[in-house]
């Protein structure tokens, strides 16, 4: 009984103290912003990164999904004779939803986990020690430019997303199945207010901070809590980094849509 | 406290894990001079490196950096000690993403407003030192082991720091470059009067360059002095270090090889395999 509780004690110690840790590292990247050298250049570099590893992915995902979810739209709006919805369905869902989620998911799976195997290897190899000896903050120098590139690129690959899961949606609904183009357009334009879209453009930023943060953190402290360094040790965290960014996506897409619902 | 002190240690012990690895370690680093620390494989060289560079939190009262305690500096202060040491790691700890001239330029781009044109001639100069002059945009995946040793030493030195540690140099390296980089070490002490603090296993060089020797084993000090006294040391295991002699062995064969073979060794088992062998 008294093992059970200091078992459980030590556990929720362990908890606070990481989410400390989590805490501290969080508030030394945003101090970062300010400090030398300038980030122009790496942030750039950080946004082509996140860019070119999720394009593509991302504009597969985005078309098939619009695609089923014309479909699927198609099916159930045909039982109730209102096949002219199709378009604000597809868009709706689309830009309050699934365009913001699955983009971070993908860019978790494509760059977020490259990022913390990056910073993960960095660490095992000494190279994170080698900044600090040089009295330069590696949170700053390493992570605020991943941070602020993941702040630019997300919501631009959602707005890509968006597009092209509309466009998906217009292909099969209008083309394939016939709903009258014009109709699927008005439904859209009728349909979709600001409100939406501010909706969308939140999720993304608050999910680019998310995977952005937990990835980057995983990788920083890669093998430290059982104080030994090897590879196994940043595949260990790169796993975990992308598990617990992408649950804690979706947890938070569900806390921000009833927030601003 | 003597002035002529740089670092002062003292009754410093240091864990992983619960695992003690330094004992009571104390001893001094003088001003403008070379400290050869020396001792075999695991013995917690490199961990000493990692108080005295501030790595490894030291307790309170154990490490002293002219007068100061190392223990009770801020965020602040450590970064300011930091300013004036350079660092060569055991594995170099290039950064991979960068290509050798870059890596020489960040400690520059960081700490000082210099043009990027004055910031690539500096890392020039430093990678000119070390003799890797030729390899300015090469990527460290693309050295030798040798090579990224040096290259790490040129990135130490970029800052022209007070204070040069130097974990193994010579480790990897032909007999000719490590004399150059020994060369180098003590051109280093003369001409800007750095203090440094070289670990290696090369008891040559280590004779050559130090002002002081510092002798280690298995987390214990040994001994402290000039190469002079350390040769002239009446202590067992100093003279057993010195002439290079294995420890004695102390396992028995037979209790050996059971262990290795995860079993009981039979006498003459093993041999007649042997003879099997050779035939
Ligand atoms: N990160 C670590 N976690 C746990 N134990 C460690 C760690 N680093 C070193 N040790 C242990 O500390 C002891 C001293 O290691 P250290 O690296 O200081 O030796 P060293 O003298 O530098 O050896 P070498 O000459 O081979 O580099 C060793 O027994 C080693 O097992
Ligand atoms: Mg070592």
């Amino acid at each position: 009984m008294i093992y059970l509780v200091r078992k459980l004690g030590a556990i929720a110690l362990d908890l606070i103290e990481g989410l400390g840790r989590m805490g501290m590292f969080f508030f030394r990247v945003i101090r970062g912003v300010g400090r030398p050298p300038g980030k122009y250049l790496s942030t750039l570099k950080q946004v082509q990164f996140i860019g070119t590893k999720s394009f593509f992915v991302i504009g597969f995902t985005a078309a098939f999904t619009g695609m089923v979810l014309g479909l699927q739209g198609y099916y159930t709006l045909s039982k109730f004779g209102s096949e002219g919805l199709l378009g604000s369905a597809v868009g709706l869902s689309l830009i309050r939803e699934l365009g913001p989620v699955l983009t971070a998911l993908m860019v978790t799976g494509r760059a977020g986990s490259a990022m913390c195997a990056e910073i993960g290897i960095m660490r095992i190899e000494e190279q994170i020690d080698a900044l600090e000896c040089m009295a330069v903050d590696p949170h700053s120098y390493l992570i605020t430019p991943k941070l602020i590139a993941g702040l630019i690129a997300l919501p631009l690959l959602t707005a890509f997303c968006d597009v092209l899961g509309i466009f998906g949606g217009y292909l099969i609904g209008v083309q394939l199945l016939g709903v009258s183009g014009g109709a699927f357009m008005d439904g859209l334009t009728s349909s979709v207010v600001w409100d939406d879209v501010y909706m969308g453009i939140v999720k993304s930023f608050c999910f680019a901070v998310l995977m952005i943060w937990i990835c980057t953190y995983k990788g920083y402290y890669a093998g430290l809590d059982e104080g030994n360094f090897g590879p196994e040790e940043v595949s260990w965290a790169t796993t975990q980094a992308v598990v617990y960014a992408s649950i804690s996506i979706l947890v938070s897409d569900y806390i921000i849509t009833s927030i601003l619902l | 406290m003597s002035s002529h002190n740089m670092i002062e240690i003292r009754g410093l012990d240091s864990h992983y894990k619960g695992r003690q690895v330094l004992f009571n370690i104390g001893f001094a680093i003088p001003h403008k001079k070379v400290t050869v620390i020396m001792g075999r494989s695991g013995c917690g060289k490199t961990t000493l490196l990692r108080h005295l560079i501030g790595l490894k939190p030291s307790e309170s009262g154990r490490v002293f950096v002219e007068g100061q305690d190392m223990g009770s500096f801020d965020e602040k202060g450590m970064a300011n000690y930091r300013r004036r040491i350079g660092v060569l790691f055991q594995s170099g700890a290039l950064f991979n993403s960068l290509t050798v001239s870059q890596n020489i330029a960040v400690p520059l781009k960081v700490h000082t407003r210099l043009s990027d044109e004055t910031i690539r001639i500096m890392s020039l100069i430093k990678l000119h030192l070390v003799g890797l002059a030729d390899f300015l945009d090469y990527m460290p995946s693309q050295l030798s082991g040798g090579m990224r040793k040096r290259a790490g030493l040129a990135r130490a030195l970029a800052m022209d720091p007070e204070i040069l540690f130097v974990d193994e140099p010579s480790s990897g390296l032909d007999p000719i470059t490590a004399a150059g980089l020994d060369d180098l070490i003590l051109e280093l002490r003369e001409t800007l009067g750095m203090t440094i603090i070289v670990v290696t296993h090369e008891l040559e060089s280590a004779v050559k360059i130090a002002d002081q020797m510092v002798v280690m084993d298995r987390g214990n000090l040994l001994a402290v002095g000039t190469p002079d006294e350390i040769r002239s040391s009446q202590d067992e295991t100093v003279l057993r270090f010195l002439r290079r002699e294995a420890e004695e062995q102390q396992v028995n064969t037979e209790s050996y090889l059971s262990r290795l073979l995860g079993r009981q060794y039979k006498a003459g088992e093993n041999s007649t395999r042997r003879q099997g062998g050779v035939r």
